[in-house]
């Protein structure tokens, strides 16, 4: 369906070349190169000023005007990121909540997809209808829902079996997976690819006396590669990038990700722009080592999902 | 081909696909379906966790109607939202068309305008603090070196808005410029050779051909980038806190504050259900579309 149409659009880009470019006259190219280049410089330049302040001496960063190019490298800035008390904390936190609601994204939503798209049951079209449907709720407008289901999970952080009396999964790695762990748009990927697979490789399996479980992860999770591919970079780019769940359901400075903690350094007393900047170099640098590799995943991934991570 | 229920009872195989769902339908319960229905719930009541919790039918309503900061906080959302939303499809409506031929870096030049969706929008929002930083940022440093004066940005009631719209339209043109790539591979070649031997200008073929043809896209952008910025919180948390005199102050900001800070759970709930049914009507017409386009 949509999702076939726009990967083979995709493909396509990269090999049909428009004939109108054998006949764009130079002058006109110049003129064309010109302002792409412009176009370039003016998108990267935040991220210019942000590497180039990041280098820069204490001294220097109050400069007026300030100079793009910083007059040394100074690799301290980076090293007081690195010594900061809770940096250390706040990778690990956000390489769990990353890396947790990456691998809950890969195995809910395939299964869920994998129902939906090659199984037989009751209620299917139902089912189906109500993914789709909640692809359309605005989950920054749940935060205060959220917020109490998370505390109100019974037996978790001192509940009882009717969720009262303690914190839930507030301040846990659970809570924070939780309203990420599985998405609509994870599960409608999953079944537009499943529904793309022939058949036959499941026919022959079930004729052999497979179970449905062994189909699945013997035949078809193994095909779906590509598809839990992008998923899996979607899932870990929208996570690493998260705020607003972190936010909410932890208060502890044990439980911040990398998010929360540059903010917090940004808005504390003592910030100083050029360990600011090198934090916000280190949080920004591995996503785009990541889309540097996966750069088709990830375009493919959001023409289908027409959002952003 | 054999039947499918050769093997099996459907009775069997239901159970199966259940279990299948099962653990990926209880997570959107719990973060999705639950929390839609308990927020309208919540907006009828004075929950507060502090004193014991009334049903106050439609009071939380009423008083939203007769708010003066909430009305401000509409007005600023509409204005964000319109400032942002139009920008972006026209910067990523021109990128996308400039990208669309094949000439040495065009993957560079696609990569460079997308890197802005990538970044964290923490780590965008921090940036842009400093970019806008009045004594010592390089926004003011090029006004002055321009001879305009340095503006005081995120401190002046009249430039914050502003200033934060530029920084989303910085982060989101790439995004149109994606979809709009997508949407200029499936108008046919043979149109804009019919239009070049009749002597068409390049102006007038963008204007009467690309544009037309590609409206079901733009129609669907239009709506993403509408309910998108309908939410905007975490740029406004970082860079305004709602200030200068509430001038930045969104929807979803103000449902944070309600919440959190005053606790007053049930008049938050209240504002986010209007939130909620403006973005559901957004999305509906936007899903119409996009069914229309795929048909």
């Amino acid at each position: 369906m949509s999702v076939v149409a726009t990967q083979s659009n995709l493909t396509r880009t990269d090999e049909r070349s428009f004939p109108l470019s054998r006949f764009i006259p130079w002058g006109e190219r110049i003129v064309g190169y010109g302002l792409l280049l412009f176009a370039a410089f003016a998108t990267m330049a935040p991220f210019l000023w942000m590497v180039s302040t990041s280098f820069k001496a204490d001294a220097e960063v109050f400069q007026f005007p300030p100079s793009f190019i910083p007059q040394g490298l100074e690799w301290q800035n980076y090293l007081d990121v690195i010594y900061l008390p809770d940096s250390g904390r706040q990778l690990v936190n956000s390489l769990v909540f990353a890396l947790g609601s990456t691998i809950s994204n890969l195995i809910f939503c395939s299964l869920a997809g994998y129902a939906l798209a090659r199984m037989q049951f009751r209620g299917k079209t139902i089912v189906f209808a109500l993914v789709v449907g909640l692809l359309m709720v605005p989950a920054q407008s749940q935060i205060v829902p959220v917020f109490l289901i998370v505390q109100k999970i019974p037996f978790a952080g001192g509940n009882d079996w009717l969720g009262n009396g303690g914190t839930g999964l507030l301040n846990t790695y659970w809570g924070m997976i939780l309203p990420t762990a599985a998405t609509p748009f994870g599960i409608f990927l999953m079944r537009q690819f499943f529904t793309r697979i022939p058949s036959e490789y499941e026919e022959s399996a079930r004729l052999d006396g497979a179970k449905s479980f062994t189909i699945f992860w013997r035949i078809l999770l193994p095909l779906a590669r590509p598809a839990m591919a992008v998923l899996g970079v979607l899932s870990f780019q929208s996570a690493w990038n998260e705020f607003i769940w972190p936010l909410i359901l932890t208060n502890s400075r044990d439980m911040a990700t990398l998010q929360i903690g540059l903010q917090l350094l940004q808005s504390g007393p003592d910030a100083r722009w050029n360990v600011v900047m090198a934090m916000a170099t280190l949080i920004t640098v591995p996503i785009i080592i990541v889309f540097l590799f996966a750069q088709r995943l990830v375009i493919d991934g959001a023409v289908t999902s027409g959002v952003k991570g | 081909m054999p039947s499918r229920s050769a093997t099996a009872g459907p009775f069997n195989r239901s159970w199966g696909a259940y279990a299948f769902l099962a653990p990926a339908l209880l997570i959107l319960f719990l973060s999705l379906l639950l929390p839609a229905i308990a927020t309208i719930g919540m907006s009828f009541t004075d929950i507060s966790f502090l004193r014991p919790t009334n049903w106050v039918g439609l009071d939380n309503y009423f008083r939203l109607m007769a708010d003066g900061r909430f009305q401000q906080a509409i007005g600023n959302t509409m204005y964000y939202t319109l400032g942002v939303t139009f920008p972006t499809m026209a910067l990523g409506l021109l990128a996308a068309v400039a990208l669309n031929r094949k000439f040495p870096f065009r993957i560079v030049f696609r990569t460079i305008f997308y890197l802005p969706v990538l970044t964290s929008l923490i780590a965008a929002a921090v940036v842009w603090v400093y970019l806008y930083e009045p004594y010592s940022g390089p926004v003011n440093g090029l006004f002055v070196s321009l001879g305009l004066g340095p503006q005081p940005w995120l401190s002046s009631p009249n430039l914050a808005m502003t200033a934060l719209i530029i920084m989303a339209v910085w982060r989101d043109f790439g995004t149109a410029m994606i979809i709009y790539l997508a949407g200029l591979q499936d108008i046919p070649e043979e149109i804009y050779e019919a239009a070049r031997l009749d002597g068409a200008s390049k102006f007038s073929i963008l204007w009467r051909i690309t544009v037309p043809m590609l409206g079901s896209v733009t129609f669907y952008l239009m709506i993403i980038l509408i309910v998108q910025s309908f939410q905007v919180f975490g740029a406004i948390y970082v860079m305004t806190g709602g200030g200068p005199l509430g001038s930045t102050e969104t929807i979803v900001f103000q449902m944070y504050q309600t919440a959190f800070g005053y606790t007053e759970f049930g008049y938050s709930a209240a504002m986010s259900t209007v939130l909620f049914f403006v973005i559901l009507l957004f999305s509906l017409v936007g899903t119409k579309i996009m069914r229309r386009g795929e048909g």
